[in-house]
């Protein structure tokens, strides 16, 4: 069953007098997202991540297209859908004035929780997301690193069975960062939370993410597993050498060699196919005198990918 | 039955969230003492004086002094209604409050039952510096009659605050002083410091569709001043009510336009 299904979904947002500069934000986006997923949604600034977010959401209303969450129509349902949804977004920021415990009895109230509920609710997130040190600290004194904690622990207040994580890691440090992807492990694990994310970090989206989707221009360009993906978008493997006295000149005229780099002492040879290629390369060096002191394969990093299809 | 209970529940809790949001804000920060003190007695203690220096009876008194009285009190009451989406606009919070189930009514009269309460203690302090001050008697004209100027004015207060969060979710920021200019403006067409039978014709046709202008004529009438129109509590109390429906109206519709839009995800950036 699907937790997420938005169909060509289109989105243009107007500005300047009378609404006449236009600006596509989505143009036919379609995205399926299974039950109990964590879902990854990448692409380069602008692509139109965060305003498909924002419309599965409900505090955006699509031009075009349909969309449902959880069976329920995002456009004729918000509420249905609100109440078992929430989002947290890496530039979140709640009223100045409140606790880390009142922003979260805030929100609880709006979700419906009261009394020994919300009170229990409100102090389980404050320890699991370490913010009882915090206490007394109102939310404008609070560093970055705890806002985003806090943001995290508001969203998970309504114990949401999708949740909608906009860059939750931006600007944080790799410890916090670290902690932040081990609860979202955690969540899919213990309560089978549907999740969708986006980031800018390609190891995090391949360490959390069973799916991941690259959107581009408002469309999504692919869709797979990290490694599904490397090999759908065929950027090749790197072969990376240490060559005795150097590569040949005509090295880079060998079948399958797409392009060569020198790192160093190194030579970087991308090629096809790493299987293929590797005895035919070292084949041909030993038939030219060249000695191998060393030989690195490595497959494409999610980044060169997004690179790629970001191009 | 219990489905119906906790409905209730809910909805007692979703307005309860942002009266206590409200309640929190009014004692963390110290302008907000300013709006229930300082504003308030500089009118009182300024219109006072210049009654004295006019020499006016203590009629005339009563008639300016109940308009310093109405416009303080719904001005406090109408920005709490308004802080409710104001608070989220300063705080870049916005899309938060609309990714939950919640409707205008709770955000409305959340916020409203602080304002009714903060409009209270205007109202008292007020009373006691004009008692005090200037021997004012604000129960004059009668108690009825005080208690339904007063929900008269609070009931404005609402029209009014809901009014402002629906024009700061149709034009953003920019909207933001209106929290603070609507009720001068209506206020002045209401007749605040004086009949309105001496605003043009063209204005006093305006006056008339004022409900503060019905809830002044009907106190003031209890001082002996004879009220232009038959019923003025019922007609104010009439004309309130719909404008509190407009307002609600009018706040959807801008919840919608600015989800449409993307002012609510601007707001909250």
């Amino acid at each position: 069953m699907l937790a997420v299904d938005a169909r060509d979904l289109l989105k243009t947002f107007r500005s300047g007098w009378f609404g006449r500069r236009r600006t596509a934000a989505l143009r036919g986006a379609t995205l399926q997202v299974p039950r109990g997923a964590i879902f990854g949604l990448l692409g380069p600034n602008g692509a139109g991540k965060t305003t498909l977010l924002s419309i599965l959401a409900t505090v955006l209303l699509p031009d075009g297209g349909s969309a449902s969450v959880l069976g329920h129509d995002v456009v004729r349902e918000p509420f249905a859908v609100r109440r078992r949804l929430n989002m947290a977004s890496g530039n979140a920021s709640f009223v100045w004035s409140l606790r880390p415990a009142e922003v979260l009895a805030f929100y609880g109230r709006l979700y419906g929780l009261s009394g020994s509920r919300l009170r229990q609710r409100v102090e389980e997130l404050i320890e699991r997301c370490e913010l009882g040190p915090h206490r007394k600290t109102e939310y404008n004194e609070l560093s970055t690193g705890l806002k985003q904690r806090l943001a995290f622990a508001k969203a998970l207040i309504n114990e949401p069975d999708v949740l909608f994580l906009d860059e939750p890691t931006l600007g944080l440090d790799p410890d916090v960062s670290i902690r932040i992807r081990a609860q979202v492990a955690e969540l899919r694990r213990e309560r089978g939370t549907t999740i969708i994310l986006t980031t800018h970090y390609m190891r995090e989206a391949e360490e959390l993410c069973d799916t991941i989707a690259f959107i581009k221009g408002g469309r999504i360009l692919a869709q797979g597993s990290a490694d599904e993906l490397k090999r759908r978008v065929r950027i090749g493997d790197v072969i990376a050498l240490r060559l005795d006295p150097g590569p040949p000149e005509n090295l880079e005229e060998l079948p399958g060699i797409l392009h060569l780099a020198a790192r160093g002492e190194t030579t970087e040879c991308t090629v096809d196919s790493s299987d293929k290629r590797l005895p035919e390369i070292l084949r041909w060096l030993h038939e030219q005198g060249v000695l191998v002191r060393d030989c690195q394969v490595r497959e494409p990093e999610l980044e060169e990918v997004f690179v790629e299809l970001a191009r | 039955m219990s489905s119906l209970a906790e409905g209730l529940g809910g909805e007692m809790v979703r307005t309860w969230a942002f009266a206590h949001r409200n309640i929190i804000m009014a004692r963390r920060n110290v302008f907000f003492l300013f709006e229930l003190t300082f504003w308030p007695g500089v009118a009182m203690l300024s219109h006072g004086l210049l009654t004295r220096f006019l020499h006016l009876t203590p009629q005339m008194t009563a008639f300016i002094l109940v308009g310093t009285v109405s416009l303080s009190a719904i001005q406090v009451c109408q920005l709490d209604v308004a802080y409710a989406v104001l608070f989220d606009i300063w705080s870049k919070s916005m899309k938060h409050q609309f990714l939950a189930p919640i409707r205008i009514h709770h955000l409305a009269i959340g916020s409203w039952l602080v304002g009714v309460a903060r409009g209270l203690v205007v109202f008292a302090l007020m009373a006691w510096i004009g008692t005090r001050a200037f021997g004012f008697d604000f129960v004059g004209a009668g108690l009825a009659n005080l208690l339904l100027f007063l929900l008269g004015c609070f009931l404005t207060a609402l029209a009014v605050g809901v009014f402002v969060c629906a024009l700061v979710l149709l034009f953003g920021t920019r909207a933001e002083t209106s929290a603070w200019a609507a009720v001068n403006f209506v206020v002045m067409l209401a007749g605040v410091y004086y009949p309105v039978s001496v605003l043009p014709g063209w204005v006093a046709t305006i006056s008339a569709g004022i409900p503060i202008t019905y809830f002044l004529a009907g106190v003031r009438a209890g001082y002996g001043f004879p009220s232009p129109f038959a019923h003025p509590f019922v007609t104010g109390f009439a004309l309130v009510f719909l404008y509190v429906v407009l307002a609600h109206w009018a706040l959807a519709a801008a919840i919608t336009r600015s989800r449409r839009s993307g002012l609510l995800l601007k707001l909250s950036e």
